[in-house]
């Protein structure tokens, strides 16, 4: 066993001394030839992807918001980003080496303001300006050599205890014993993986934070986002995600956590609580995206977190039509116990708005049938047929109403 | 010691008698009549190097050269043969319907090689579908055929750990290289045709010989 901890304490100390990257020089790509070269290539191809996606979304507005945010934080590198808003329920931004950069719709939605957007921009273009991905792979190679050698001098140990063993079972014990130290190696190789990962997100968090303070945006905003992400998870229908804590990224190998927040909070105090948060302009911009990014959202069927983030969406009292509308969506869908009073509740609180989705008339219709109100479900469906009398659907309303009328 | 060093040399023996084998996947392919347009996508090729512990890191050189290499020799061994060639860029190929079925054929000739699909166990019938047409009326072509070359070359470190693991009996792969090519009947979507050459050390694509080499086997049996 004391073989294993001396491999796992060599394999951990390789993480040691991570942070604090060299800073790279705007509009330089790597020479072909360079193991930067190489991810730079990859890269290229992914992004290639990126642009013919059907998820990317290429509204021309938004993307020009999105572009002059980052390109407010990216400050010289604006150039060396391009920036893809991709159509994605989730909160998730990332940037490649080469600087192709995604914001998930998630993202946008959650954001709460310009501010945050520009914290999030401004951490991935952190990622960018110092190497983190190109120091990631190079730790990655060193650690997997690292870790076989360690495991080639452990099976070496292990195969010559082995053969000097006299009985079978004497082998195969000390053959397990030797599976289990590798392991131990495997492990600790692991844990410096993320550990360096971590360190990472650190720097990226604090700097950006810097970058966006210093493009004139309220600092607290990078708090405040974490923040809302953790209570996000701890609305969650599900007690896995509720326990899992808050992750930046679904893919990510760590949770948002206090050591984050607080990483952050020691910035903010040298940093003036002054700043333009940019929430009319950030509103403005995804305002036309509301109904549709809230129904993708209803699709990952954590009907908690979205009320949750409707709520959110919904404090200063704007868009009250829609957001009321997928706020009844989503207890629709979920049919809990109550759920279908409370559907009701925020359709009719939807309808008293003029930008609440047509279709707030048909569920109702739907509802009051359903409770057995055909007078008021024929008024909601003769509504919905006045409305949208071209919807690709009206048919199947028309039969309800005849079937109403009909008294079937 | 003794078996030691037998298993070193027999690794290394191992890796220096192999040649370009290729494996052909559709013997008795109709031969396009004489004439026929032919679209070729230009090769797309990855290559990386193999790290000492069997990652892989990505040549963007390399794979650069591999597709000039690849390119320069299937254009200039096709030219010689009855058939219209013309090469297209894939980039801007990769918009629209075109670059649905582009994306389609990708992931049907990917899907080949490993034979995991029940129902193809049998004969050789891998098809696009008749969308493939909107190919063949883009580029006026009857026939489209595709190259792509994937492939790892062990580093220095990479060797030492094979000869290190060869003492504990545990084998450890060099890398290699592969090419495929797949002809499609742009009218029926058919695959007619399918082979991947595996590189020996002479096929070696990065040199514009090794590449000759590569192509020459990979278009023994082709029916054009």
């Amino acid at each position: 066993m004391r073989a294993g901890l001396l491999a796992a304490v060599a394999v951990a100390s390789l993480a040691v001394g991570s942070a604090a990257q060299a800073q790279r020089l705007a509009g330089v790509r790597p020479d072909l030839a360079s193991d930067e070269g190489g991810l730079w290539s990859v890269s290229d191809k992914a992004e290639i992807g990126a642009r013919q996606s059907a998820e990317l979304d290429r509204d021309p507005a938004l993307n020009a918001y999105v572009r002059d945010v980052a390109c407010k934080v990216a400050r010289d590198h604006c150039a060396d980003i391009r920036v893809y808003v991709m159509d994605r329920p989730f909160f998730n931004a990332s940037m490649a080496p080469n600087g192709y950069t995604e914001v998930w719709s998630g993202t946008l939605l959650r954001a709460a303001d310009e501010a945050q957007l520009a914290f999030i921009l401004g951490h991935e273009i952190s990622h960018f300006d110092r190497n983190h991905s190109l120091t990631s792979w190079r730790r990655r190679k060193s650690t997997a050599n690292a870790m076989m050698v360690l495991s080639a001098g452990v099976a070496v140990v292990g195969v010559a205890a082995a053969s000097s063993a006299h009985t079978y079972d004497g082998a195969s014990s000390i053959m397990d014993a030797t599976r289990g130290l590798i392991d131990v190696v495997y492990l600790a190789g692991m844990a410096s993986l993320f550990g360096f990962d971590r360190a990472n997100e650190l720097e990226a968090d604090r700097l950006g934070l810097g970058r966006a303070a210093q493009a004139g945006y309220r600092p607290a905003a990078a708090t405040e986002i974490w923040r809302a992400q953790m209570d996000e998870t701890q609305a969650s229908d599900f007690k896995r995600v509720r326990n899992s804590g808050a992750r930046t990224n679904i893919f990510a190998s760590h949770p948002v956590d206090a050591e984050r927040i607080q990483a952050l909070q020691a910035d903010l105090k040298a940093l003036p609580d002054a700043g333009a948060p940019g929430r009319a302009r950030h509103r403005t911009a995804i305002r036309p995206h509301l109904a549709a990014w809230l129904r993708d959202d209803l699709r990952r069927r954590d009907f908690g977190q979205t009320l949750h983030l409707i709520d959110r969406l919904a404090r200063d009292g704007e868009d009250l039509g829609v957001l009321n509308f997928y706020r009844g969506e989503a207890y629709r869908q979920r049919r809990g116990d109550g759920d279908l009073a409370l559907a009701r509740e925020a359709y009719l609180a939807a309808a008293a708005y003029s930008d609440a989705p047509v279709a707030v008339w048909r569920e109702l219709g739907d509802l009051r049938r359903k409770e057995g109100d055909p007078a008021g479900a024929k008024a909601a469906y003769d509504n919905y047929l006045t409305k949208a009398p071209a919807a690709e659907d009206a048919w199947i309303v028309q039969d309800s109403l005849n079937s109403l009328t009909s008294g079937k | 010691m003794k078996r030691i060093v037998a298993a070193v040399a027999a690794c290394w023996l191992l890796a220096a008698c192999t040649t370009t084998s290729t494996q052909l996947a559709f013997k008795d392919a109709p031969k396009p009549p004489a004439g026929a347009r032919i679209i070729l996508l230009q090769p797309e090729v990855h290559l990386a190097v193999l790290t000492a512990s069997g990652l892989q890191e990505a040549r963007a050189d390399w794979s650069q050269q591999g597709e000039d290499n690849l390119a320069a020799e299937m254009s200039a061994s096709l030219k010689a043969r009855a058939h219209q060639f013309r090469m297209i860029d894939p980039e801007g190929a990769m918009e629209g319907r075109t670059g649905q079925l582009l994306r389609l054929n990708e992931a049907v000739t990917r899907s080949i090689p490993y034979g995991y699909i029940p129902t193809k166990k049998g004969a050789f019938d891998w098809t696009l579908g008749e969308g493939a047409q909107a190919l063949g009326s883009a580029y006026e072509a009857d026939y489209a055929l595709f190259v792509t070359a994937r492939g790892t070359y062990a580093s220095g470190g990479r060797v030492v750990a094979m000869i290190g693991f060869a003492a504990l009996g545990v084998s450890v792969p060099l890398g290699n290289q592969y090419a495929m090519a797949s002809l499609v009947d742009l009218k029926t979507g058919r695959i007619v045709w399918y082979n991947t050459a595996l590189a020996g050390p002479n096929a070696d694509m990065r040199q514009p010989d090794g590449a000759k080499l590569l192509v020459t086997a990979m278009l023994k049996d082709a029916p054009l």
